[in-house]
């Protein structure tokens, strides 16, 4: 009961103060991914292979995905440890994850409606239709966010300090994305990369989001992968929470 | 008496440094204890290893019976202490209200941010966010979340430290109207007389060593050095009978007295005496031993020491 009071109370402040009060935070998460979407898709539209519309909308959302695990829970935590954020905290009887819940609350409800702006102006700009069901698709993205905020919150207990954390966030962030299906196929590379890549956890997302969304494949054809990353979250959440340090 | 906090051969080590060196005192319940020491002494340092911030590298801590070194024993421990750290920090875009909210719902409390901004002096201040508020209003802020879920013991690092005239005189209201609601206190502090006025016991550190733990009457007895009577005046020379009172110096036209006694009595002596001589008086000055007198003598060191 006080609990769940709780965890109410600071996903509702996390959403004020960390992002409708930071406006810089409302233009990278909300207008910079339709503008890649845009810029993207003028980009690739040409030529074989073409990384079509239709492709990029769940890329990108897979994307913002990683990045919200990394940037926005890794990165934010070394911050808070840094800030001398986490001290205060420590110091009150609320349990540790009672404030991780709350911050994988808060991230899943900004990427669903991160994906419901990207399908929204993917469908009246470029004519994309998402015909997968609609739970199947929140189900997946739930989940998805689920594993890279685990991940994300490796690097934010490993980082010792703010600008670490950037350091390791970007590097792991922009090539994975590029090489895991989010903004250009992966079939371009040879067969045996391509194997390869389908191994990492966001390949496996972004290419399960994909197919049930754009394409609506049934959920119970990705049984492995989706078993996968349930496993990927469990590791994430275990090393976590052996390696997170509050002062 | 119950002691609230008992510290035993307490150490705390960075690297080389013993920052805490080996220190013991007890706080008894329901009373106020001040840990004095210039910078660096290592008063930050005990008090963060007493709330479960530090992990002692030899020693013994026991709060309200509780160990806070142990995870089990510091889980027992936070619902009943309240704090507040020498260097707050809160997220800058929060306002005051919605952080005492979200405090209250850490410990289980109906939010009480009316009642606090008004005992705290932050009336009409709720709605402010953290960046825009001044270092002093930070302060009165941090001390509200540290009183707002009614803990039986308080550790206040510098509460006073950046407050004005008014925010220190509420703090003391409220630290004491806290004592006698049984709390027990610790709080550092750089200021005299905020120690002299608050604290049952002082505790004096240097270099992470205790070098004095008494009442502040005592502190003052036992270090703060004589009381002395200076006296300018034509003509004037004590007589035997002034000379018993102490020891006496003289520098050009002033005569001073240093002396063990009630320097009152000292002073009405010598002006009957220089009124029967015919001595006009130019100036004349009293000055009894302070805490700060005890301070400077328990922790002033030359500079060669200091250099070391
Ligand atoms: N994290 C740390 N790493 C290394 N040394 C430290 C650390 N924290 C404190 N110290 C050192 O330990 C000593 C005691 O510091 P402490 O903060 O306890 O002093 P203090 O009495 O609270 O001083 P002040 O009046 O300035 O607040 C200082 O010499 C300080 O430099
Ligand atoms: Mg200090």
């Amino acid at each position: 009961m006080s609990a769940l009071r709780m965890f109410l109370v600071q996903t509702k402040m996390n959403f004020v103060w960390y992002f409708q009060r930071d406006g810089e935070l409302i233009f990278w998460t909300l207008a910079m991914p339709v503008f890649f979407l845009v810029l993207f898709s003028f980009a690739f539209s040409s030529g074989p292979n073409s990384g079509s519309s239709g492709f990029l909308v769940p890329g990108i959302i897979g994307a913002q995905v990683l990045s919200s695990g990394f940037w926005g829970v890794g990165v934010m935590l070394a911050t808070f440890r840094e800030k001398h954020l986490l001290r205060r905290v420590y110091l009150t009887p609320m349990p540790p994850w009672v404030f991780f819940a709350s911050l994988v609350a808060y991230r899943m409800t900004l990427l669903a409606a991160q994906a419901v702006i990207l399908i929204a102006v993917g469908g009246l700009v470029f004519h994309v239709h998402v015909i997968g069901r609609p739970w199947e698709i929140l189900a997946v993205l739930l989940l998805g966010t689920a594993t890279f905020v685990s991940l994300g919150t490796i690097v934010g207990a490993l980082a010792r300090t703010t600008e670490s954390a950037n350091n390791i966030a970007s590097v792991l962030t922009v090539p994975l994305a590029f090489l895991s299906d989010a903004y250009i196929p992966i079939d371009r590379f040879p067969h045996a990369v391509s194997s390869a890549l389908r191994l990492l956890p966001s390949t496996q997302f972004i290419d399960t989001f994909r197919d049930v969304s754009i394409y609506g494949a049934p959920l119970s054809h990705y049984g492995a992968w989706l078993g996968m990353l349930a496993l990927w979250t469990i590791a994430g959440t275990v090393i976590s929470a052996r390696t997170f340090r509050w002062l | 008496m119950e002691q609230a906090i008992v510290v035993e051969a307490l150490v705390k080590r960075y690297g080389s440094l013993a920052a805490v060196d080996g220190i013991s005192f007890a706080v008894p319940s329901g009373t106020i204890f001040g840990l004095l020491g210039r910078n660096g002494a290592g008063k930050t340092t005990t008090l963060e290893c007493c709330i479960g911030l530090g992990k002692p590298t030899a020693g013994s801590i026991r709060v309200l019976g509780l160990d806070p070194t142990r995870s089990a024993g510091l889980a027992a421990l936070r619902p009943r202490i309240g704090v507040q750290l020498q260097a707050t920090s809160l997220p800058e875009k929060a306002n005051a209200g919605e952080v005492l909210e979200l405090y209250a719902a850490y410990y289980g409390i109906a939010p009480r941010g009316a009642e606090m901004a008004e005992r705290v002096g932050l009336d009409g201040k709720l709605d402010r966010e953290i960046a825009q508020m001044s270092g002093g209003e930070q302060q009165r802020l941090a001390l509200a979340l540290a009183l707002q879920h009614d803990p039986d013991v308080l550790f206040l690092d510098e509460p006073s430290a950046g407050m004005d005239a008014f925010g220190r005189r509420i703090m003391w209201a409220e630290v004491e109207r806290l004592r006698e609601a049984g709390k027990t206190i610790v709080l550092t502090t750089h200021y005299i007389e905020e120690a002299e006025r608050l604290c049952d016991r002082i505790c004096v550190l240097q270099r992470g060593r205790i070098v004095a733990d008494a009442p502040p009457a005592d502190l003052v007895a036992q270090y703060g050095g004589d009381a002395t009577v200076s006296i300018a005046a034509d003509r004037f020379a004590p007589d035997t009978a002034l000379q018993a009172l102490g020891a006496w110096t003289q520098t050009e036209q002033c005569w001073k007295l240093a002396t063990h006694g009630e320097p009152g009595l000292a002073l009405a002596a010598i002006v009957t005496h220089a009124n029967a001589i015919g001595a006009k008086v130019d100036s004349l000055d009293m000055h009894r031993p302070t805490l700060e007198d005890a301070f400077v003598a328990l922790t002033g060191e030359t500079l060669l020491e200091s250099a070391q």
